[in-house]
């Protein structure tokens, strides 16, 4: 067992182990926190994999962005009326026996299929300059698209979170 | 990709340009007036009209642009053909139609300070649904779907005074997200599987025989249910109901034709390019033997229609009812891609185009109404008949319409699917959608008994229409009424548009 | 040197994925529902770089880029309609939102 190996249980066991918390904890403030593991586990991986800018935004966009809005979702929803959020469960046993046959499946097929992979060693190139050659180039559309979603989104989040002017 | 290739294929992206640009032009204005909002949905419907006019330019291009360097010129991530143009076309038609419906809801004059936000998100729906139109990249796909979700989520909880508006877009939003998640795992198996997003080369690799069939059809069904949920196919529909009743009306309308639409031309896109080896001189598509999507849609739409119609049958109230019909239609249009032949496909189209003006129709009538009365429910509408007889006796044409009874243009479409159908040998199932025909009456028919044949409860309430609302009724009244009986115009076109390009 | 085989990698974003979607359905808080949503995209995007390194194609990569964004987005989105909703009843569970029927 060398290091890499050590590396990939290591980060695999933070990010199942918290995924697992996030779903069964019965404070939402713990489902919060242990997400910030799961993030943090996932982004390890991509380091291993070799994907070095998308480990970066993995930290900057997941773990800056999307949990801090998800903490302040929690904290104001939480502090407006001091009300306790509960925490409780539908379905739990048909639930899990369901995902436990989804799991089964992909596990079944993800292990029973020959994937092409040609990768003979870990990458030690970044990949920044590659990505950014074709997010202008091949996947210039989509890089425009992104724009305007995240302008329809702000706009959008803007209108919604809003106070409403009863008066007019 | 070179910039000059960038630049010359930026030709055939016209219309996109064009939405996107007045969504600008909306953002800005809104800005720029201050509190003058007067302007801002003709802004909208000029740069409807723009869109349609470069859309109506394409109508013959064929070609697919932003290829990915290293694959042949024809396999791009964009494709412009006729089949895109007419769907986009509808959607232009039904903004058009959506933009006049907000001039006379109460609902949305009553937020008057955010009409800004109003007509960019619709604009922004539109963008989202044109590159669905013509999304042949799973990451195209994907990113054009979340696109239109986004903006149709802020729009459904966009008056926000009632209590159900909210939940209605919390509801939406949070079975929108969980399906997107599901459609992301089954493309990331199909790039597993292939190694490429590309639609294009995905068929070509799918046509050599080591692929992993139980993993191609899990990303199959995967990808199906973000799809499915857009069209509110049977597993996936559960969110239609409430979504409609709680979103305002207008938008109610919107998402019932035009989203739709766009859901339909891309779930039909993605089986042509992606799955279909050949087309037989006869018009039947050829599967590529990987994945059964015959059988997965035949069942899904007899699901989908039974379940629409027989809920439809307990509704009291009207929007819910005309959500659950809904339901149900799509149900009938899943049938004409499980053809899976260019018969079944101008079936499709003839059926689109003539349920988009009956069903915009009767959601406009149930605005009106509910303008007045201040109500949706059914119980409220007793007597309405004689009160409101020009309402009354419009609302039933639509109606009848949308039951499929001759000699409205309901039938037409109709008539064309079980044709397709029988053309295709499919029998039973055409019969199925037969017997659910019948179901349909009933609930269409006691809207018109409570109308007509029930004493009005309260004190009789009489409705002056303004001049706007009476040529809207016209305009959509008009298609329903003359493609009942002079239907060869729209069967003729249908025809000319049915080119998807692919294989 | 034996690299780690990229299956292993695809087994945890599967049971990932079904943490994601047992959380989804058995949770009644939106805003955990909506962290469960995002232990689904996450498990996808880690599937999508295994699959990427591994074949050495940078169309996987730059597509968890995109999906990054529109999950932000998506995020911004969702907590403005629960605020949104939560000024108005004082609740998030999705159970109690239930002027709707079936």
């Amino acid at each position: 067992m060398n290091i890499y190996d050590i590396v990939f249980y290591l980060f695999a066991a933070i990010t199942l182990a918290s995924a697992f918390v996030v779903v069964t904890a019965r404070n939402i403030i713990y489902s919060a926190f242990s997400l910030l593991f799961t993030f943090f586990g996932i982004a390890g991986l991509y380091v291993l994999l070799g994907a070095d800018f998308i480990a970066v935004v993995q930290l900057m966009v997941y773990v800056g962005g999307i949990l801090v809005l998800i903490l302040f979702g929690v904290m104001l929803t939480n502090k407006i009326t001091s009300v306790q959020i509960k925490t409780g469960t539908l379905q739990v046993i048909p639930a899990i026996l369901g995902t436990a046959l989804m799991a089964g499946v992909l596990i079944k097929i993800f292990t029973g299929t020959n994937w092409h992979s040609q990768m003979a060693q870990y990458p030690t190139k970044t990949t920044a300059y590659a990505l950014g050659h074709i997010l202008l180039t091949d996947y210039v559309l989509i890089f425009e698209l992104l724009g305007i979603l995240l302008l329809i989104a702000l706009i959008g989040a803007a209108t919604i979170a809003r106070k409403e002017e009863k008066a007019s | 990709m070179e910039f000059n290739t960038i630049y010359n294929n930026l030709f055939y992206l016209v219309p996109e340009i064009a939405v996107s640009a007045f969504l600008l032009l909306v953002v800005l204005a809104d800005l720029i007036l201050g509190n003058n909002k007067k302007l801002l949905p003709y802004l909208s419907i000029a740069g409807m009209l723009v869109a349609g006019f470069c859309v109506m330019n394409q109508m013959t291009f064929s070609g697919a642009v932003f290829s990915p360097s290293g694959q042949s010129k024809s396999f791009g991530m964009v494709t412009v053909d006729s089949f895109g143009a007419f769907f986009k076309l509808l959607v232009v038609i039904s903004t058009i139609l959506v933009v006049f419906f907000s001039f006379s809801s109460e609902e949305i004059k009553k937020s008057t300070r955010r009409q800004g936000e109003y007509y960019t998100l619709i604009l922004g729906m539109v963008l989202g649904m044109f590159l669905m139109i013509s999304a042949t990249d799973l990451i195209l796909i994907y990113l054009s779907l979340e696109l239109m979700s986004l903006s149709s989520y802020v729009l459904t909880g966009f008056t926000k005074l009632k209590d159900r508006n909210s939940e209605a877009a919390l509801k939406y939003l949070i079975y929108g997200a969980v399906s997107s998640g599901l459609m992301l795992f089954g493309i990331s198996i199909v790039y597993g599987l292939t190694g490429s997003t590309n639609l294009y080369v995905i068929n070509t690799l799918l046509q050599s025989p080591q692929i992993n069939m139980l993993a191609l059809g899990i990303a199959g069904i995967l990808i199906f249910a973000g799809i499915g949920y857009k069209i509110s196919a049977a597993p996936f529909h559960f969110w239609t109901p409430d979504v409609y009743e709680g979103a305002p009306i207008t938008i109610t309308a919107f998402l019932s034709v035009a989203s739709k639409a766009a859901g339909f031309a891309l779930l039909a896109r993605f089986i042509k390019v992606t799955f279909v080896s050949s087309v037989a001189p006869s018009g039947h598509w050829l599967l590529i033997p990987v994945f059964p999507w015959k059988e997965l849609l035949i069942v899904i739409s007899i699901l989908t229609m039974t379940l629409g119609n027989f809920t439809a049958l307990w509704q009291t109230n009207l929007k819910r009812m005309l959500a659950y019909s809904s339901i149900a239609h799509a149900g009938y249009l899943l049938l004409s891609v499980a053809v899976l032949s260019n018969q079944g496909l101008v079936a499709m189209l003839v059926y689109f185009a003539i349920y988009a003006f009956m069903n915009l129709g009767a959601f406009f009538i149930v605005m009106i109404i509910a303008n007045k009365i201040g109500s949706e429910d059914l119980e409220d509408y007793k007597g309405l008949g004689y009160s409101m007889p020009f309402l009354g006796v419009t609302f039933g044409m639509f109606l009848v319409s949308l039951t499929g009874l001759p000699p409205s243009a309901g039938f037409i479409g109709k008539l064309y699917l079980f044709i397709a159908l029988v053309d295709a040998n499919m029998i039973t199932v055409a019969v199925i959608a037969l017997l659910n025909t019948v179901v349909a009456l009933y609930y269409y028919i006691r809207v018109l008994k409570e109308m007509f044949l029930s004493k009005p409860t309260g004190e009789p309430v009489s409705l002056r229409l303004s001049p706007l609302s009476l040529i809207l009724i016209l305009v959509m009244l008009a298609p329903v009424v003359i493609f009942g009986v002079y239907f060869t115009p729209v069967v003729e076109f249908a025809k000319s548009c049915i080119t998807i390009l692919g294989m | 040197m034996n690299l780690i085989p990229i299956e292993y990698y695809l087994i945890l974003s599967a049971f990932m994925f079904a943490v994601g979607v047992t959380g989804v359905l058995i949770r009644k808080n939106a805003i955990v529902v909506f962290m469960c949503i995002e232990l689904m995209l996450n498990s996808g995007n880690l599937a999508l770089v295994a699959f990427s390194s591994y074949m050495g194609s940078s169309a996987g990569q730059i597509f968890v880029f995109f999906v990054m964004t529109v999950a932000a987005a998506e995020a911004a989105v969702g907590l403005a309609i629960i605020i949104a909703i939560f000024r108005n009843k004082l609740t998030v569970n999705i159970d109690e939102i239930n002027i709707f029927k079936w």
